[in-house]
């Protein structure tokens, strides 16, 4: 009881700074803090398929992606407002995964993460080539109506309210029936059917709840950019950015794929500042040192009170 | 009495060979029944086909009245046939208090149950299988007679009418076995029909009313333990002269 009102005293303080930080930071400090947001929201809606039923949406970009041109192009064409045009973009989303879901959520393990980068593929060719989208050429959103400094602002906090609601919808599943559907399923499948657990429909449910967050990180990343095409929305560097977050700070846990956001954007923005040319060969061989050392990530390394014993079974487990 | 399970001329075949083949039981409400019968004589594939893990390819299953041939296994669970499998399938990474939450909140009437109404209905499991004081173990720090505990308290806590166990003794001690028939019979006063699938004759000859064997996929004989114990083919099949042999003194050994 302790550790968890412990717990809780220091999410909010951190909330609480984070919430005072763009008052007092720098234009660039806001723009790399919202880009870790975004990570952050990324990988935490991930995490609830992932890390609960253990099934790994390679190609989760496609929301990310769908979410950013639906959005865009309801505020062009229709001349929605941001808000609306973001919720419906998320909602989109959802429903795309609960129909695709469905057949392709029979598949398992790999079968499944390489499907998913089918899909992705797919709507990215798609996105290409119909007028709607004008194709390659991408689409210009219309501007923020604020001044610099206040969009710079609206965008941090817009942001952030979406990490800490994807957050707060993780924690709330967790704690409720999709979670233990969710990790019953991980641990056991037809045990959990054996149980009474509809399977199809918990893990079905579970990604769609995933793509309507992945989708609202995208719309609101089609506001800020204010420019999108194909290539750079539909880019499977992105699911493989925030898996590597998840993987990093502990896949199930609520903070965990925070940290790993902050983390991995963090460290490639001081690797990127330092290491002009190598810096994604630098910051690779710190990711292959992590996973050597704490494949289950940051928060299992917490949980072991920062032992170094840990540490060293870890690598004699990975036979180095 | 009242039929609560009724098997009819169910088949399962994988490729030539048949598991189950021309299967015609009933299962009456309230009693315990032993499923007995060599390995590979289609015990324990009976029983994926009554829960819906395998679809039977012929015949038909009625419970209480209704066709369960071709439903999922969860949709037969919430109907109130609840099982355990040979090989244990516990949820591994979840304390045993929440793999019998899990049961609760998915079983039957699982639906409307608020998270708090589930946890107290939790912990009257595992107080019914004694698992109280190690509710907050993860399941993979637990002995194997545990985890068989656990096993039945899953199924349970889907609140089942029919409960199905498979091999829930192979690998007990004797006290432990002692233990488990207690839980069984326990159950089974509350008024919940059991057909336990068991090798270790002396507990499924003790608690069970009526034992159905099972042979080369064939329901060679049904009747009360003293019948089967009796019966010629059966002893040639699967007891053997000897253990018929060792009964007869000790029954004469009991009258002297």
């Amino acid at each position: 009881m302790i550790e968890k009102r412990k717990n809780i005293l220091l999410f909010g303080i951190l909330i609480l700074a984070l919430v005072f930080f763009p008052f007092l930071a720098t234009n660039y400090w806001i723009r790399l803090f919202t880009g870790i947001f975004m990570y952050g929201t990324l990988a935490q809606a991930t995490n609830i398929l992932m890390g609960f039923s253990g099934l790994v949406p390679f190609g989760n970009v496609v929301f990310f992606g769908i979410g950013a041109y639906f959005t865009g192009i309801t505020m062009l064409s229709l001349g929605f407002p941001f808000f609306i045009a973001l919720i419906l973009g998320g909602s989109v989303c959802f429903v795309f995964a609960f129909v695709v879901g469905h057949p392709v959520l029979k598949l398992k393990g790999h079968y499944f993460a390489i499907a998913t980068m089918g899909i992705s593929e797919a709507i990215k060719q798609i996105a290409t080539n119909v007028k709607i989208t004008r194709g390659g050429m991408g689409l210009n959103l219309p501007l923020v109506p604020l001044e610099v400094n206040a969009s710079y602002l609206f965008f941090y906090f817009l942001m952030f309210s979406a990490m800490i609601l994807v957050t707060i919808a993780t924690f709330w599943i967790s704690k409720n029936r999709v979670g233990y559907a969710l990790r019953a399923i991980m641990s056991n499948e037809d045990g959990a059917k054996s149980i009474g657990i509809n399977t199809p429909h918990y893990k079905v449910l579970a990604w769609a709840i995933s793509a309507f967050f992945t989708g609202l990180a995208g719309g609101i990343f089609a506001y800020w950019y204010g420019y999108i095409d194909p290539p750079s929305v539909f880019d499977i560097g992105i699911s493989v950015r925030f898996i590597i977050m998840i993987l990093l700070g502990g896949a199930g846990t609520i903070i965990g794929p925070l940290l790993g956001a902050f983390f991995i954007e963090l460290l490639s923005e001081t690797v990127w500042s330092q290491f002009l040319f190598i810096h994604l060969g630098v910051l690779g061989a710190i990711i292959v040192l992590v996973v050597i050392f704490m494949p289950k990530g940051f928060v299992w390394f917490y949980r072991q009170k920062f032992s170094l014993e840990a540490l060293m079974e870890n690598v004699r487990k990975g036979k180095l | 009495m009242e039929v609560l399970l009724s098997i009819k001329n169910v088949s399962k075949y994988f490729g030539g060979l048949a598991a189950n083949k021309d299967l015609s039981f009933d299962i009456e409400k309230g009693e315990i029944i032993g499923l007995i019968g060599p390995n590979g004589s289609g015990k324990t594939t009976l029983i994926n086909v009554i829960t819906g893990n395998y679809a039977a390819d012929q015949g038909s299953i009625r419970f209480k009245g209704h066709e369960i041939v071709g439903l999922k296994p969860y949709t037969i669970n919430r109907l109130g046939i609840a099982r355990t499998y040979q090989v244990v399938q516990p949820f591994v990474g979840m304390s045993v208090r929440e793999n019998v939450v899990a049961g609760v909140l998915f079983g039957r009437d699982g639906k409307g149950r608020k998270m708090k109404a589930a946890w107290e209905k939790a912990d009257e499991v595992l107080e019914l299988c004694h698992m109280q004081e190690k509710k907050n173990e993860m399941v993979e720090n637990l002995t194997i007679a545990d985890v068989k505990r656990l096993e039945i308290a899953k199924a349970m806590a889907t609140d089942p009418d029919l409960l199905l166990l498979d091999e829930g003794m192979a690998g007990l001690n004797p006290k432990e076995i002692d233990d488990a028939l207690e839980l069984i019979t326990q159950i089974n006063k509350m008024g919940i029909t059991l057909l336990v699938v068991e090798h270790v004759m002396k507990a499924v000859m003790s608690i069970s009313q009526r034992v159905v064997v099972l042979h080369q996929g064939l329901l060679m004989a049904i009747g009360t333990p003293e019948t089967i114990v009796r019966d010629e083919q059966v002893i040639k099949a699967y007891l053997g002269e000897k253990y018929t042999l060792r009964q007869k003194n000790q029954g004469e050994a009991k009258r002297l």
